[in-house]
């Protein structure tokens, strides 16, 4: 497999989606291109940057998704875009698929149909990875994950990301398949055959306090914990009253997930603040089981950092001894906010484990979805938040 | 029967008593445990309690973290933007460089500038950053309805934003469906100056926090702003000074160069004309100098004494006036290009040796002593040597006839770089400074005793020049009245 980077933060969205192909061309060493990620930031999300790289590239299947930042070896770029070309091997094969109106169905059916969609072109060859871009704005997630893997299984693992729509920068973020650029969609790729790859997401929050348990919820709301109002626990750690938790929403969702006990195990799973309801219940970036154990997390830039080591770290081990031609990196915007003016040390860490000249090419997300032990990934695949998740393909 | 029924109370009251001991040591157990799952709560809820301490403490330091960050942050774009628009001496190109990516790291996706333009009375917009076509036109349109409001907010040089801006400074309403923004920072720009103006910063991020350090970092951005503007104009007049000053030299230029045209044709003109009529004269000339011989001799009959000596005068008056018409005649030709030199190389000391023996009768008669010091090693020159003559002739001539009895005239050379300088001195009257560059001009003579008493045609040392010049050569002469004079000229070496 050959993979060619490309990043480009030209003002003029042609000059722009031309120099990142052309910067992608040489990884490629004169192949045959037979599919392309395309992460930019809002600003590049224009008709022309699509109609260029298709007329570039002839057309060939593309998936991807805005991003407040992109990140590659040299840097976390506000303002750019990355091309990822791929040229793969005989054996590797791989379809795409995409649901277009997710609020028009439930999630679960969206789900089923991509999972339908992407077998479809996968008929008779062994899966094994399967990555999914959907809109951060569908409300239950979780249930198209369910949906997809109720069709195309639970053998491999299922990795992706979906878009960030925290602030005004970022609130018409889209999904790009193809020549389209989509809201309200979830999209998604599904390889098989010889695929080489290693996997690792961790998060590095830290429990505090003591465990609690979710006597009432539904979907990704919290009604009730410990028999009390959802936000009565926040109101209790943070001393703050409803409208002060509201005006600090940005923060506390940042800093002070719940972590949910799903396997018993003290991995948890995080699950940030999207927001508070006037009853007193809780939304949160994923779904909340009824009867989970949870905890208020906590974590520091060191700790932080040093669960992006151990990502990396797992990725790299999940691989073997074979060398990682990319490394893609699906992280949370929270970490770059938690990381503050420390943003850029989380690629010098991935370097760092992997070796400078590793091709990295990362975006920043809502969520993260990945199997919850992800050294042994079969299984079910989760929303994560606040995570980082390190897929190293080697081809 | 009795015995057994002792015995049965006996050990039911036994087994009772064991019992009630068990159940006791039992209960004392369970209270024991109780106590102690009532300790371990009140630690679990102790604990939970510094967990809330930790979590507050920890979202406190995370704001600071924040502000901290952000501030720095900021002042890093800050010092960026204003490194970017002071390295250019441009207006337009000051606004342009009031980039997104400066902006967006000082916390707002959405930037104005506006200017006030004095001849036409209203608002001229500079840049607008995260606006569409119609977005600005109705800004536009809002500011310039409102141009006195903004006038007055700008001369009272306050900067205002959505935390310090007085209630009634801008709506909600106007602030979000005109600016598109939920909060901002107003600051003038110049406000004592004609040229006023401000900038706007907004963002509708609605968790953006202004604080007081964003007001100052604005605040420092405006000002830096109006210095790359005040240097862009100052320039800008500097520029148009110096434009119209070139513009000025050019047309000067243009008018010397006409001149000086007009001058080389008066000249060619000039030169054609002298050329023309001392051919004309020539030929008259010879035929009274030949007439006048004529009679001389007596042939045509005898001739009084008187008549004798006018016929020797006219003679005399011809050969002068034929001597100066071939003067103006070299000259001519040499101004014309007529002539060519044969250039060769030859020895200065033959040549001042020929000279010499030419003059010597006269330099005897005046009793000047003739010293001549020639370097061997800077003797060889590339000369036409007839001409270099005529050069020695009239300079020693010259010498003898402005030096007194006793005097001396010497002639020295030397290497003067790649030439060869000759010197021919002379203990003369001098020659006034004021007359020094004149000398060499055709019909120039200096205004001195000998003058008057002396005739001469004024066109010996411009024949000189032009022969100097022709051979590549530079002729000058350093004189003081009463002390005096060196010729000095150069020539290539042989």
């Amino acid at each position: 497999m050959q993979v060619g980077i490309g990043f480009s933060a030209e003002s003029d969205h042609i000059k722009a989606a031309k120099e990142a192909v052309d910067n992608a061309m040489p990884g490629i060493n004169k192949g045959k291109v037979d599919l392309a990620f395309l992460f930019s930031t809002i600003k590049f999300n224009h008709p022309l940057v699509l109609k260029t790289i298709a007329e570039s590239l002839k057309n060939i299947p593309l998936l991807g998704l805005n991003t407040p930042a992109v990140m590659f070896n040299l840097g976390i770029y506000s303002n750019g875009l990355l091309v990822v070309l791929f040229s793969l091997p005989e054996g590797i094969y791989f379809n795409t698929a995409c649901v277009k109106e997710v609020s028009t169905k439930t999630a679960l059916a969206s789900g089923e149909k991509l999972g339908e969609e992407l077998l479809y072109g996968c008929q008779g060859v062994r899966r094994n990875l399967s990555i999914i871009f959907s809109d951060g704005c569908i409300a239950d997630k979780q249930n198209i994950i369910f949906g997809l893997q109720e069709k195309i299984g639970r053998s491999f693992p299922m990795v992706g990301a979906s878009t960030c729509g925290l602030n005004a920068r970022t609130e018409k973020a889209c999904l790009y398949f193809g020549s389209l650029a989509l809201n309200d969609a979830v999209c998604g790729i599904l390889f098989g055959d010889k695929l080489n790859f290693g996997l690792g997401i961790k998060h590095g929050w830290k429990p505090l306090g003591k465990p609690r348990k979710i006597t009432r919820s539904s979907g990704n709301t919290i009604n009730e914990i410990d028999d009390k109002a959802g936000v009565d626990l926040y109101q209790e750690y943070l001393a703050k009253n409803v409208s002060g938790l509201k005006k600090n929403l940005g923060r506390i969702s940042t800093f002070y997930p719940l972590g949910i006990d799903i396997t018993r195990k003290k991995e948890y799973l995080l699950r940030s603040l999207s927001s508070i309801e006037d009853d007193g219940s809780l939304v949160f970036n994923g779904d909340t089981p009824q009867g989970s154990t949870v905890r208020l997390m906590i974590s520091s830039k060191e700790s932080c950092l040093e669960s992006t080591r151990q990502a990396a770290k797992l990725a790299k081990k999940s691989l073997g001894n074979q060398k990682p031609k990319l490394l893609l990196v699906f992280n949370s915007l929270a970490r770059a906010i938690l990381l503050g003016r420390q943003e850029n040390m989380e690629i010098e860490i991935i370097k760092d484990v992997f070796g400078k000249d590793t091709p990295i090419a990362g975006v920043y997300t809502l969520t993260e979805q990945a199997p919850l032990s992800s050294a042994i990934y079969l299984g079910k695949s989760y929303f994560h938040n606040n995570s980082i998740a390190i897929l190293a393909i080697a081809g | 029967m009795f015995n057994s029924d002792i015995i049965l109370i006996l050990t039911s009251t036994l087994i009772i008593i064991a019992l009630s001991s068990m159940l006791l040591t039992k209960m004392q157990k369970i209270k024991q445990l109780q106590n102690e799952a009532d300790e371990l709560k009140r630690s679990l809820d102790g604990m939970d309690e510094q967990a809330k301490i930790i979590v507050r403490t920890d979202m406190e330091l995370n704001r600071i973290q924040e502000e901290l960050d952000k501030k720095i942050s900021g002042l890093y774009a800050l010092q960026g933007l204003s490194y970017a628009i002071s390295m250019t001496l441009v207006e337009e190109e000051i606004f342009r460089r009031l980039s997104l990516e400066y902006l967006e790291k000082l916390g707002f996706e959405k930037t104005l500038v506006f200017l006030w333009d004095n001849e036409r009375k209203n608002f001229t917009l500079k840049t607008a950053i995260g606006y569409t076509e119609e977005e600005i036109n109705l800004i536009n349109s809002h500011i310039n309805a409102n141009k006195n409001h903004c006038l007055n907010l700008i001369g009272e040089a306050k900067t205002l934003s959505s935390l310090s801006a007085p209630g009634n400074f801008i709506t909600k309403n106007t602030l979000y469906n005109i600016f598109k923004a939920n909060y901002f920072i107003f600051s003038p720009i110049l406000p004592q100056q004609n040229n006023r103006g401000f900038l706007f910063v907004g963002t509708q991020n609605a968790e953006t926090v202004i604080t007081e350090g964003d007001e100052e970092l604005i605040k420092i951005l405006t000002t830096q702003l109006g210095q790359a503007l005040e240097n862009a104009r100052l320039f800008e007049k500097t520029w148009n000074a110096q434009q119209e000053l070139e513009k000025k030299v050019t047309e000067r230029t243009r008018e010397l160069t006409a001149a000086l045209e007009e001058v080389r044709k008066l000249s060619k003109l000039k030169t054609n004309f002298v050329s023309s009529v001392s051919h004309e004269l020539r030929t008259p000339l010879t035929s009274i100098k030949g007439y006048a011989a004529i009679l001389l001799t007596g042939k045509l009959g005898a001739i009084p004494i008187e008549a004798k000596e006018r016929l020797d005068k006219i003679n005399r008056h011809s050969d002068e006036l034929v001597h100066m018409v071939n003067d103006l005649l070299d000259i001519s030709r040499i101004e014309s290009g007529k002539v060519t030199m044969n250039l060769a190389p030859c020895d200065l000391k033959e040549i001042i040796n020929k000279v010499d023996d030419l003059l010597s009768g006269q330099l005897k008669e005046r009793k000047i002593n003739l010293s001549v010091n020639i370097e061997p090693n800077a003797s060889s020159v590339l000369i036409d040597r007839v001409q270099i003559e005529r050069v020695f002739i009239n300079l020693i001539g010259n010498a003898m006839k402005f030096t007194p009895a006793g005097g001396r005239i010497s002639i020295s050379n030397r290497k003067a770089g790649e030439m060869i300088q000759v010197d021919v001195s002379d203990t003369g009257c001098g020659i006034p400074l004021e007359a020094q560059e004149a000398i060499f001009e055709e019909f120039f003579r200096v205004d001195n005793p000998i003058n008057q008493e002396v005739k001469g045609t004024g066109l010996g040392l411009a024949l000189v020049k032009r022969i100097i010049e022709t051979h590549q050569g530079k002729i000058w002469v350093k004189s003081k009245a009463g002390s005096g004079s060196t010729f000095s000229f150069t020539l290539q070496q042989g």
